[in-house]
C-alpha cells in the first residue's frame, strides 16, 4: 500500500541519514551560505551555510522518534486506565472518565502550552506533555470495549475458574482490544508529529540545538525567511506532509482490516469501493 | 456544567500554587526584600497565611467581580491585556468561523448529494491531504506568494500606522483568516458530506421522493436538516476558539489576539496570564457544550433537556 511504501522510504532515510546526505547537519559553511537549492546542496542552505537536506533527514529521525515514542506512552496510559475503569466499574471509573472530560476541553495547543509553563521545554518534556495530554482517545477506546467485553461468556468462564482480576484484564481482556488500539496508535504518531511542529514553530517546543522538522520550520518565524529563502520552510514541511499522510493512510488501511465495525457507516460497499475509500483514506480528527 | 467549571478552577489555582515562581518577588523591591519583616508583613497583608481553601475562595471572588489579577511581566491587570486583545481574536475567528462553516456545509451538501461526483472526489482529496498539513504552513505559504511576491496584502499584524478605520484593516484580515478557514474546512466538509450520506439513505426520504417532491425540497428541507446535528456540534465545539484564539495562526500573522497572549506568557512563564486565560477557555467550552444541548432540542424534539433516558 502507497502508507506502508511512504512511511518506508522516509523511515529508511532517515535511519541512513548518514549515508544519504553526504554533509553534517550542523557543519556550518559560510562560504555557501543561504543558497538556493543545486545539485550540490539538494534543498539548499540555511544562513549558517547547514545543508537543509540532511537537516531534513536528521530532523525526521527526532520527529519520527517523538512521535512515536509519545503516541506509545500516550496509548500505555489510555489503555492501562481504560482497562481499569471498564473492567471494574463503579467509583474509579467515574474518576477516571471526568479526568479525561477535563483534560479533553481544553484545545491541544492550548493544553500542551499550560504543561510547557509548568515543565518547562526539551525532548523528553514535550515527549511526556505530548502522553500526559493525549490518552484520552485510547481511554475512551479501550473503557468502552471492555464494558461490552466483561459480561462475554469467556470472562465469565475465567471469574468462574477464579482467576485474579490482573490476569482476567490483562492475559484474556486486552488482546481483544489490541486492534483498535494500534488504530488509535497509528493516528496519534500523525497527530503529535504536527503538534510537535506547531509546537516547535513557536519556540516553545524542543531545543533548537536537535534538529526535527518543527524546529527547521522556526526559521520561517523571520520575515525575511518566509521571504526570500523559501527553501528553509518548504521542504521541512513537505517532509511532514508526506510523513503525516503516509501514516494517515496506514491508519485508515489497518480500521479497515481490524475493525470491520468502524467502517463507513450506511454505505454498502464493494471490494473494489472499500480499497478505493481505502487509498483515498476516511479518517475523522477531532479538533 | 457549574460542578466542572468549579473544579476546573480548582485545579487551575492549586497547579499555580505549586509553581516554582514566588508571585512576591515581582510585587516588591529587592531592596525591601533583604528584610524578611518587609516580606512577612506582605504576604500578611495579601492573605498569604489565610489557609489554601480560603485563598482560594478569595481569589474566586475576585474573579467573579472581574479582577483577574496582574501579570507579572508587564504589570498591567490582565482584564485591561484581555480587552485589548479580545477585539483581534474575535474579529479573526468570527470571520473564519463564519466563511468555513458556509462554505463547508455547501461544499459538503453537493459532495454528499452527488455522491462518486466530481465535487465529492475533489473535496475528498482535498480533505485527506488537507488533514495532514499543518494549519501555520497554509499560512507561511499564503504570506510567501500573496503578501511577498504579487503583494496583494499586508504581510501581518493588525494595523497600518495612520490606518484607523475597519475598511483600512480589512486588508490585514483577509489572509488570516483564509488560512484559519481553509484549516477549519477539511474536517467539516468530511464530516458534513458523511452527514449528509447517512440521512439520504433513511426511509424518510425515500418517503419525500416518493410523494413527488422537487430534488431541490427533499434535499433542502429533508436532508440537509436532518443532518445538521453532528455537524453542529462539530461548530459548537469550535465556539471557544473566539476565546481561546488560534494560536499558530496568529503566530503565523503576528496578530494581536489572545493566542499570541499565550505564546508571550508561556515564553516568560507569566502564569497569572496563563491561568486567567485557560480558565477563560475552559468557561468558553463548558459554555458551547451547553449551546449543543440546546440547539439538539430545538433541531431534534426527541432530545429533552434534563431527560432521563439516554
Amino acid at each position: 500500500m502507497v502508507g506502508f511504501l511512504i512511511i518506508f522510504l522516509v523511515v529508511t532515510s532517515a535511519i541512513f541519514a548518514e549515508q544519504i546526505s553526504g554533509y553534517d547537519p550542523n557543519l556550518m559553511d559560510g562560504m555557501s551560505a543561504s543558497m538556493s537549492p543545486s545539485t550540490d546542496h539538494l534543498m539548499g542552505t540555511d544562513q549558517l551555510g547547514r545543508d537543509i537536506f540532511s537537516r531534513v533527514l536528521y530532523g525526521g529521525r527526532n520527529s519520527v522518534l517523538i512521535g512515536v515514542t509519545a503516541s506509545f506512552l500516550g496509548n500505555l496510559i489510555g489503555t492501562v486506565l481504560g482497562a481499569i475503569a471498564g473492567y471494574l466499574g463503579g467509583k474509579l471509573d467515574t474518576l477516571f472518565i471526568r479526568l479525561s472530560e477535563l483534560f479533553m476541553t481544553f484545545p491541544q495547543l492550548v493544553l500542551v502550552l499550560i504543561f510547557v509553563t509548568f515543565l518547562g521545554q526539551g525532548v523528553s518534556n514535550v515527549i511526556i506533555i505530548f502522553a500526559i495530554t493525549g490518552w484520552m482517545t485510547t481511554f475512551r477506546l479501550v473503557r468502552s470495549e471492555f464494558l461490552s467485553l466483561r459480561e462475554e461468556a469467556f470472562v465469565e468462564a475465567d471469574r468462574a475458574f477464579g482467576f485474579s482480576k490482573k490476569r482476567i484484564i490483562f492475559r484474556h481482556l486486552l488482546p481483544n482490544t489490541m486492534s483498535p488500539i494500534v488504530v488509535a496508535f497509528t493516528i496519534n504518531i500523525a497527530i503529535y508529529i504536527i503538534a510537535e511542529a506547531g509546537l516547535s514553530y513557536l519556540g516553545l517546543g524542543v531545543p533548537v540545538t536537535t534538529p526535527t522538522w518543527g524546529n527547521l520550520l522556526a526559521a520561517a518565524q523571520a520575515p525575511v525567511v518566509v521571504e526570500q529563502y523559501w527553501w528553509l520552510w518548504v521542504f521541512p514541511a513537505t517532509a511532514i506532509i508526506v510523513f503525516v499522510t503516509g501514516v494517515n493512510f496506514i491508519g485508515d488501511g489497518l480500521r479497515d482490516v481490524l475493525d470491520p465495525r468502524q467502517r463507513t457507516r450506511g454505505s454498502k460497499s464493494t471490494f473494489k469501493s472499500a480499497l478505493k475509500e481505502k487509498l483515498i483514506g476516511t479518517r475523522e480528527r477531532n479538533s | 456544567m457549574i460542578p466542572m467549571a468549579f473544579s476546573i478552577s480548582a485545579i487551575i489555582f492549586f497547579a499555580s500554587r505549586l509553581s516554582p515562581i514566588d508571585p512576591l518577588n515581582s510585587l516588591i523591591s529587592p531592596d525591601a526584600a533583604a528584610d524578611p519583616t518587609n516580606l512577612a508583613i506582605l504576604k500578611e497583608r495579601l492573605g498569604f497565611n489565610d489557609p489554601i481553601i480560603v485563598q482560594y475562595f478569595n481569589w474566586l471572588m475576585e474573579m467573579f467581580k472581574g479582577n483577574f489579577g496582574y501579570s507579572i511581566q508587564s504589570g498591567q491587570p490582565i482584564s485591561e491585556i484581555l480587552a485589548l486583545r479580545m477585539p483581534a481574536t474575535l474579529e479573526l475567528v468570527l470571520a473564519a468561523l463564519i466563511i468555513s462553516t458556509t462554505l463547508a456545509l455547501l461544499i459538503g451538501l453537493i459532495a454528499g448529494a452527488n455522491r462518486g461526483g466530481l465535487t465529492d472526489k475533489t473535496s475528498r482529496a482535498l480533505a485527506a491531504v488537507g488533514i495532514s498539513v499543518p494549519d501555520f504552513f497554509i499560512g507561511l505559504a499564503l504570506l510567501n506568494v500573496l503578501a511577498y511576491r504579487l503583494s496583494w496584502f499586508p504581510t501581518g499584524q493588525r494595523i497600518s500606522p495612520g490606518q484607523e478605520t475597519f475598511l483600512d484593516r480589512l486588508p490585514h484580515l483577509v489572509l488570516p483568516v483564509a488560512t484559519l478557514s481553509i484549516a477549519m474546512l477539511a474536517v467539516l466538509i468530511r464530516y458534513t458530506r458523511n452527514s449528509v450520506l447517512d440521512t439520504i439513505n433513511r426511509d424518510f426520504v425515500k418517503t419525500a421522493r416518493s410523494k413527488g417532491l422537487p430534488e431541490w425540497k427533499v434535499m433542502w428541507s429533508h436532508v440537509f436538516r436532518n443532518s445538521l446535528g453532528p455537524v453542529m456540534v462539530l461548530i459548537a465545539f469550535r465556539l471557544p476558539l473566539l476565546v481561546g484564539g488560534a494560536v499558530l495562526v496568529e503566530a503565523v500573522f503576528q496578530w494581536p489576539g489572545i493566542g499570541d497572549t499565550i505564546v508571550e506568557a508561556v515564553t516568560v512563564s507569566d502564569y497569572p496570564v496563563i491561568m486567567v486565560v485557560s480558565l477563560l477557555i475552559a468557561v468558553a467550552i463548558l459554555f458551547a457544550s451547553f449551546l449543543v444541548d440546546i440547539a439538539k432540542s430545538i433541531l431534534d424534539p426527541r432530545v429533552r433537556l434534563g431527560a432521563t433516558t439516554e
